[in-house]
């Protein structure tokens, strides 16, 4: 179900601009595909207060308060650690937490590398040779490179898939995978709804995500503020002097930058907004400073004073947002925020106080440098006490299509499984992006038995799964070889027994064996990483 | 008006004509020794409470209530809509509405409401939705399904939130609520024990069919050896999905010679039915019907005409389940909420269409609903300077009175100020 795009459906306080792009009010199938997520039996779903816990303290974690869900009905708990005692290799551990999917090839590179040589080589990405890729994505995905323009005169549906199947393809097939890992992290910080921006989304892929996702978060938070897509988004454009906007404003601060428990007043989202005011976006989807529309008047930001100046032209009233927004980006709050952040998705839902000052003691010192910060956060010492996470739909689906290793032309089929399991890409309407947590993707389970089902049953030319690498001569033999390329070789015991039991009636069948495959991937072992 | 079930005495009876489509819960039944423990032990026992069952209905698109029960004795409306106001009931024009009061008619496609008009148990509430003023559907459905305007602290919906206050009223059920639908519905996010189904029939675990008791024996084995934190939720979906699989949705035979037509819609009221009937402990069910977003060519009079059509598809389904569960020598404890984001604009636009507006009707359909009534707040011919902005019907009432009372009067469920959190209802009286 693609999104449908409604031009002739502008109205008064749409956030895009008429003369711009079109309002975007998806199907209705597509609106809903973000609930999904819900299912979680325990009934636990609150990203937006997830922002304001701080660390937890407890072992055995308890759901965030939910205003009006009593916490009695939650029963969400700790992952289990039964992996800690699976997991014994910390170089496999390292692969798990860098990439969306161990495999049996990647841990052989990792291992032949080594720990820190392969991290090296991941936090360089443009040091890997990834043409293969490019290739692809220069052939079967034109609309990676247009312009807004051409953006807007292209098959609406068409170039939405494309942005979402070029991310699978990447995720999947990328040797660059720490880049892909964090570009899934920065496209939740900095998200946007592709039902309410359209198009705008594949401009801020590719010029705010993609170009800064292993840079440094300054330029980052600059460039996001200079999107036009993030602009439609927060409303900022329909945000002007004497009537303004805050919701980009609010949202800079709240979720780009200091965080929710940031410091800042509603005193200062105002006057941030009325300093904000000018950034707007023209055309097709150009970044654009009018300065008609800025309020020229004195504002205090922060405890910054910006005076008042005279109605101008030029770009004199948007240096007042450039000096706050550069303040934003270096804040001690921000340090702290984003380290804890990015340790939370890349190592553990719960990293000590201690993980976190020292992630956040490098933010300080690098200026915000982000494979640096990633060095303190992904160590041997680090990945070899912390519990597993479980799998996002994405990473799932990620990491289940680069288990199958298929050939493939196309991967529409894996965004399809990913719409059906709850995680369309891009399609999070609020800006706080799809949560990492896992009770609020745990009821879902289903979908991913489905998914598991619908992929090991691929075998046309579009995505061709090709089960013969895992036929063993004997059932056991054929477990040993799922265990190996789904889960680096380590798995519990218990599962390898199951899987050996389902193949034994008939362990070189090929139909037997795509199902053990599915159910391995169905199987708890497969949810966690 | 038709009488609750629990109090009819009837049980034999309810049983009987259970029985011919949850056959395989019996069969589970039969097989005591493998009863799992999720499976109420008595199947096909009533429950003991007399809370009504919710289904819930929302009109994506922003329907134009004046299209499906209008004002037919204010001029405002036909000078307005020239070419799209549903002819007064009693001129001879083809395709003219049927009257509800002195005031009100209702258009002709969804004339199959009269008799659950007529027999008290359809509500109609006119001038209802969102007092907050937005126009676009992105925030109005949200605000409406959250229940609150403007809080983007508040994620969960009213509905999820009624249900996650609630005591089970089967505490042995696996599934409170469902959404007939691919994903969770706002409105349901926050439930316990809920999920996704976009088609009941087909719910449950895809391949070979052959293997499936073999798979998911697998995976019962898989999950239940793990943490509850992903193995509690797993085995609720296996449970849900042998609880779903029991009941045989294509066999079943609607009572009171209801027919259901065979649209999205329809066949989603249909299995809300036979689920409710199915008596599994389900407490609320969510559906959704679109195609109200008629900016041009809304053609709600001809019957082939573009709004008609969907007015035809949704009174027929609601007609349908009216005759089905709702009346009859059994009837249930349910109550049908209908609702919509917003309005349309009162005058036509130059596409033969109307744009966004504010207000617009809401149905209300149960045995324990004060019926056969038009509801309104202060209605106001439809002359430009009683209208909000010039052009639009003015929300007189918030939807959140209505939903508010159903809550507290048929759900039993007093925890508003949670389900409806920093608003105080006016009490509209839509309940007996």
């Amino acid at each position: 179900m693609g999104v449908t795009l409604e031009h002739d459906d502008v109205h008064g306080a749409e956030a895009v601009p008429t003369e711009m792009a079109p309002s975007v009010m998806s199907t209705v199938s597509s609106r809903r595909k973000f609930f999904v997520a819900a299912a979680a039996a325990a009934g636990v779903l609150a990203p937006r207060e997830a922002k304001a816990q701080s660390i937890r303290r407890a072992k055995r974690k308890l759901p965030e308060p939910v205003r009006g869900v009593s916490l009695a009905l939650a029963q969400a708990a700790a992952p289990p650690d039964t992996q800690l005692t699976v997991w014994r290799d910390p170089v496999a551990r390292l692969v798990r937490r860098a990439t969306l999917g161990i495999t049996k090839d990647e841990l052989a590179r990792a291992q032949k590398l080594g720990f820190a040589k392969y991290l090296d080589e991941q936090l360089k990405p443009s040091s890997i040779d990834d043409r293969e890729v490019a290739a692809f994505l220069a052939t079967n995905y034109t609309s990676l490179s247009m312009t807004p323009d051409a953006l807007y005169g292209a098959d609406q549906n068409k170039i939405i898939a494309e942005i979402q199947e070029a991310t699978l393809y990447r995720a999947a097939f990328s040797k660059r995978q720490l880049f892909e890992r964090m570009v899934e992290f920065w496209s939740d910080h900095f998200n946007i709804d592709r039902d309410k921006v359209g198009y705008l989304k594949i401009t801020d892929d590719r010029d705010v995500v993609r170009k800064h996702a292993l840079g440094r978060y300054p330029a980052m938070l600059k460039a996001s503020a200079h999107s036009a897509a993030m602009m439609a988004y927060l409303d900022q454009t329909s945000s002007r002097r004497g009537n303004i906007n805050e919701n980009y404003g609010r949202e800079i601060m709240e979720l780009h930058s200091l965080g929710v428990d940031g410091g800042y007043t509603q005193q200062d989202v105002n006057e941030l907004a009325r300093t904000l005011t000018g950034w707007t976006a023209s055309g097709r989807g150009i970044f654009t400073y009018d300065a008609q529309i800025h309020d020229f008047g004195p504002k205090s930001v922060l405890g910054k004073t910006i005076p008042a100046t005279l109605q101008g032209t030029g770009l004199a009233g948007k240096s007042e947002a450039d000096g706050v927004i550069d303040m934003l980006a270096l804040h001690p709050k921000t340090a702290r925020y984003i380290a804890t952040k990015m340790t939370k998705f890349l190592l553990q839902y719960d990293p000590t106080d201690a993980m976190v000052s020292a992630v956040e003691a490098e933010f300080n010192k690098t200026k915000g440098d982000i494979p640096s910060m990633i060095r303190v956060i992904l160590t041997e010492e680090t990945l070899v006490n912390a519990p597993p996470k479980y799998k996002r739909p994405f990473h799932w689906a990620v990491s289940a299509t680069r288990a199958l290793g298929p050939t493939v032309t196309s991967v529409a089929v894996v965004r399809n499984v990913l719409d059906n399991m709850g995680q369309s890409l891009f399609a999070w309407d609020t800006p706080d992006g799809y949560p990492d947590k896992m009770e609020f993707w745990s009821g879902l389970v289903l979908a991913r038995w489905n998914a598991a089902t619908s992929l090991v049953g691929q075998t046309g030319a579009a995505f061709n799964f090709n089960v013969t690498p895992f036929v063993g001569a004997t059932a056991e033999a054929g477990a040993d070889l799922i265990i190996a390329q789904l889960f680096g070789g380590e798995a519990p015991v218990s599962l390898k027994t199951r899987l050996a039991d389902y193949l034994r009636p008939s362990p070189t069948n090929t139909a037997r064996v795509r199902e053990a495959v599915s159910l391995a991937l169905s199987s708890s072992q497969f949810q966690w990483y | 008006m038709a009488k609750h079930v629990h109090d009819t005495g009837c049980d034999e009876y309810n049983s009987l004509t259970r029985r011919s489509f949850v056959g395989t819960a019996a069969g589970i039944l039969a097989a005591a020794s493998s009863l799992p423990a999720w499976l109420p032990k008595v199947v096909l026992a009533q429950s003991a409470s007399t809370r009504d069952i919710i289904v819930s209905v929302f009109m994506r698109g922003g329907a134009d209530g004046l299209s499906m029960v209008y004002p037919f004795t204010d001029t405002n409306y036909y000078t307005g809509r020239p070419s799209i106001a549903i002819p007064r009931p009693d001129s001879n024009t083809a395709n003219r509405g049927v009257a509800l009061n002195g005031q009100f008619a209702i258009s002709n496609a969804m004339s199959s409401l009269v008799p659950a008009f007529q027999a008290g148990n359809l509500l109609v509430v006119h001038g209802a939705g969102l007092v907050y003023n937005t126009r676009s559907h992105f925030d109005a459905q949200k605000f409406i399904e959250v229940g609150k305007a403007q809080d983007p602290n508040l994620v969960t919906g009213w509905l999820g939130r009624h249900l996650a206050t609630s005591t089970p009223m089967r505490s042995t059920a696996p599934l409170r609520a469902l959404g007939l639908s691919q994903g969770l519905q706002r409105t349901l996010v926050g439930a316990p024990k809920t999920l996704p189904v976009p088609s009941p029939e087909g719910f449950g675990l895809g391949g070979s069919t052959a293997t499936r008791a073999e798979r998911s024996a697998f995976l019962r084995a898989d999950y239940a050896e793990v943490d509850t934190s992903i193995g509690a939720p797993a085995l609720d979906a296996l449970n849900t999905v042998s609880l779903l699989n029991a009941i045989n949705f294509s066999g079943y035979a609607p009572s009171g010679g209801a027919v259901y037509p065979n649209s999205g819609f329809g066949r989603g009221m249909r299995s809300a039915a036979a689920l409710i009937k199915a008596d599994i402990g389900l407490e609320a069910i969510q559906l959704d019907v679109g195609g109200w977003d008629t900016h041009s060519g809304q053609a709600p009079i001809a019957t082939n005409g573009n709004m008609a059509r969907t007015m035809t598809d949704l009174a027929t389904s609601l007609a349908a389940f009216h005759a089905d569960v709702l009346t009859g020598g059994v009837s249930y404890n349910v109550t049908v909420v209908v609702l919509s984001e917003f309005g349309r604009n009162v005058r036509e636009n130059g596409s033969q269409g109307t744009d966004h507006g504010r207000g617009s009707c809401m149905f209300v359909m149960g045995p324990g609903i004060a019926g056969g009534r038009v509801l309104t707040n202060n209605w106001v011919p439809l002359a430009r300077e009683n209208l909000e902005a010039g052009q639009d019907l003015k929300v007189t009432i918030d939807h959140r009175d209505i939903l508010s009372e159903i809550v507290s009067r048929r759900l039993g469920n007093t925890n508003l100020g949670v389900i409806f959190p920093s608003y105080v209802p006016t009490v509209r009286g839509v309940t007996l």
